[in-house]
């Protein structure tokens, strides 16, 4: 409980220095909403001339564009700082948290708040509203249960997967995380349905690299069709993935080497 | 034991070996060559509850990296740290407790919050409670001025300023270990003088403090004990004033003459002492010992030779001897 309302002030005490910047934090606002925009926009287009892709429907899609841009948020939202890991690896800025009480990871991770995030996260919970309006799921009280657990474990699936990347900096001598933002690229074709892609991307996406757990599954799961039970393994994999990433987290610490003058 | 113990330390860096720009960078990737360096070598330390260190050396001595293996940011290559007992590289939530670190090369201060909000962030993550926190506050307050500084944002303070915020920064959950790695680094004489006050404080309540500096004032009438690291490896450890009795007890007494004194000649006149020539011919440097001679000695031995016009005697400072031992000029026992 401490470690978390500790996060929640370290990651708090940036809010006030944003919103400094105010029309910073608009402009990028917007920027984001448009950007999702132009997504669903797209998407439409696609399916004004095929009804469905694969068996999916417009609006099944939609919930899976949804739920990336939700994970994609809260990453950013919550642990933008992540993203910065590598710069501080190669400035030798980890030493001051390397003697703080406070886990180091979490210390990385709070070091900066992605104002974005708070429009993906708005732009993709409206898309999954109307997503989930118009698939006519039928609702029991053990599909809410499993489909806010799914939810919360395929955003842990994409955090995992940023953190396990990123700290494969410790090995890089790179100040900016190539890696990890060419894995965030491969991430983006899982707003797709997994059943589109040829079998070697389907391994990677669903075993590699579980961007699959993200969005595809967890879809599956809640709508009850296809594989839906390979939804429900989505906390098993979340809970794999963060394992992985502390683990690699961990290993690259030990290689940390600071920096001279 | 020891609060602090640092057994057979060592710290072997390993760089890629590459060849500058471009092509040097795509040879790497498939040639790959290493330079090792060794930049703490074997280093036995142990310092008890309520001493202070001075840790010297010159550039690239590994001072720094002693620090940082003595405070769990680096794993040893081999050998093993205790604080209190503890490794700081396995205990570290336990350790972190126990020191306080601070590079006076880089801030741990965030930068785009002012510094009461940084202290108010570092008190939380340490778990201080308010009154404390207070207390302690008011008193970094009174000795290290800090109420000026409190409201500046990190990115707009100037190096003064910083160093004493980072001072409190380090020392706020009063750790019993601190670790001052050039504390004083571009301060002006005002802000120093205001800090090694801060030090003393420090000291004299009783908080075991470790100080790495170039500046040898720092050091003098702050620590006892001295250690001097050089390429990694420690060739002294000893107190501070039994070195200062050695090696200061040699005396410069540099003359002017008249008339040009043919430096054998001088030695001729005074055996027992080093002769040295000064900036002209009419300029000598008798070096003595003065145990075994005086000033006025020397004199009236030159006398004879030529009319003395001017005469002055140096005392060699503690700064001079350690220039000396990094030169390899002296050689200190412990
Ligand atoms: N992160 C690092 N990676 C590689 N080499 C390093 C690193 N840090 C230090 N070194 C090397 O180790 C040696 C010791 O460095 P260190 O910083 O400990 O010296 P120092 O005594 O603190 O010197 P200074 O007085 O200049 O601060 C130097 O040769 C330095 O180049
Ligand atoms: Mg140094």
């Amino acid at each position: 409980m401490r470690t978390i309302r500790l996060y929640v002030r370290l990651l708090g005490a940036h809010l006030r220095s944003l919103l400094e910047y105010e029309s910073d934090f608009w402009i990028m606002m917007v920027g984001t909403v448009i950007m999702q925009v132009v997504n669903v926009v797209f998407l439409a287009a696609i399916f004004a001339k095929v009804p469905h892709i694969n068996g999916w429907s417009f609006w099944a899609v939609v919930a899976m564009f949804a739920l990336v841009a939700i994970a994609e948020g809260v990453g950013s939202l919550f642990f933008e700082g992540m993203w910065n890991l590598a710069w501080q690896i190669n400035q030798g800025d980890l030493d001051y948290m390397m003697v703080r009480p406070y886990p180091i990871v979490l210390q990385v991770s709070s070091m900066q708040i992605g104002v974005n995030g708070i429009s993906n996260i708005v732009t993709g919970g409206l898309m999954l509203g109307f997503a989930i309006a118009h698939l006519g799921i039928d609702w029991t009280v053990g599909r809410i249960a499993g489909g806010v657990i799914v939810l919360l474990s395929a955003i842990a699936v994409k955090v995992a997967i940023n953190l396990a990347t990123n700290s494969v900096s410790f090995w890089m001598q790179s100040p900016s995380p190539l890696f990890a933002f060419a894995v965030h690229q491969v991430g983006d074709l899982a707003r797709f349905p997994l059943s589109i892609y040829p079998l070697a991307l389907k391994a990677a996406l669903g075993f590699a690299l579980p961007f699959a757990f993200v969005s595809f599954f967890p879809v599956t799961f809640v709508l009850d069709t296809g594989d839906a039970w390979v939804g429900l393994l989505t906390p098993v994999v979340a809970a794999y993935c963060l394992a992985v990433a502390w683990f690699i987290f961990s290993r690259g610490l030990r290689r940390y080497e600071s920096a001279g003058n | 034991m020891a609060l602090v113990e640092a057994r057979q330390l060592t710290k072997v860096f390993r760089r890629p070996d590459k060849d500058p720009g471009m092509r040097g960078a795509v040879k790497h990737l498939f040639v790959r060559r290493f330079v090792d360096k060794t930049a703490v070598d074997h280093v036995d330390l142990s310092i008890d509850a309520g001493e202070a260190v001075a840790y010297v050396g010159p550039n690239g001595a590994g001072k720094s990296t002693t620090v940082k293996l003595l405070s769990g940011i680096l794993q040893p290559t081999s050998g093993e740290v205790r604080i209190d007992g503890l490794s700081p590289q396995k205990d570290r939530i336990a350790v972190s407790h126990r020191i306080g670190v601070l590079f006076g090369q880089r801030t741990q201060l965030w930068w785009d919050l002012p510094v009461s909000e940084s202290l108010a962030v570092l008190r939380d993550v340490y778990g201080i409670d308010h009154g404390t926190y207070r207390r302690r506050m008011a008193r970094f307050e009174e000795v290290l001025e800090l109420g000026e500084v409190l409201p500046v944002l990190g990115r707009k303070l100037s190096l003064g300023q910083r160093m004493r915020a980072d001072l409190a920064a380090a020392l706020l959950h009063a750790p019993p270990v601190v670790y001052l790695d050039e504390p004083t680094i571009g301060l002006d004489l005002a802000v120093k003088d205001r800090v090694r006050q801060f030090f003393r404080t420090v000291r004299d309540e009783g908080t075991t403090v470790m100080l790495t500096s170039h500046d040898l004032g720092d050091i003098e009438g702050f620590c006892r004990r001295l250690v001097i690291i050089d390429e990694g490896r420690i060739i002294f450890d000893g107190d501070l004033e039994a070195v200062k009795d050695a090696f200061a007890r040699e005396r410069i007494l540099n003359v002017q003459t008249e008339t040009v004194v043919p430096l054998e000649a001088a030695r001729a006149a005074l055996p027992g002492a080093a002769i040295e020539a000064g900036e002209t011919p009419l300029h000598l440097g008798v070096r003595f010992d003065r145990f075994t001679m005086t000033a006025g000695h020397v004199v009236s031995a030159l006398a004879p030779l030529a009319n003395l016009v001017d005469f002055n005697v140096d005392e060699p400072s503690i700064e001079d001897v350690i220039r000396r031992v990094y030169s390899g000029e002296l050689v200190l026992q412990p």
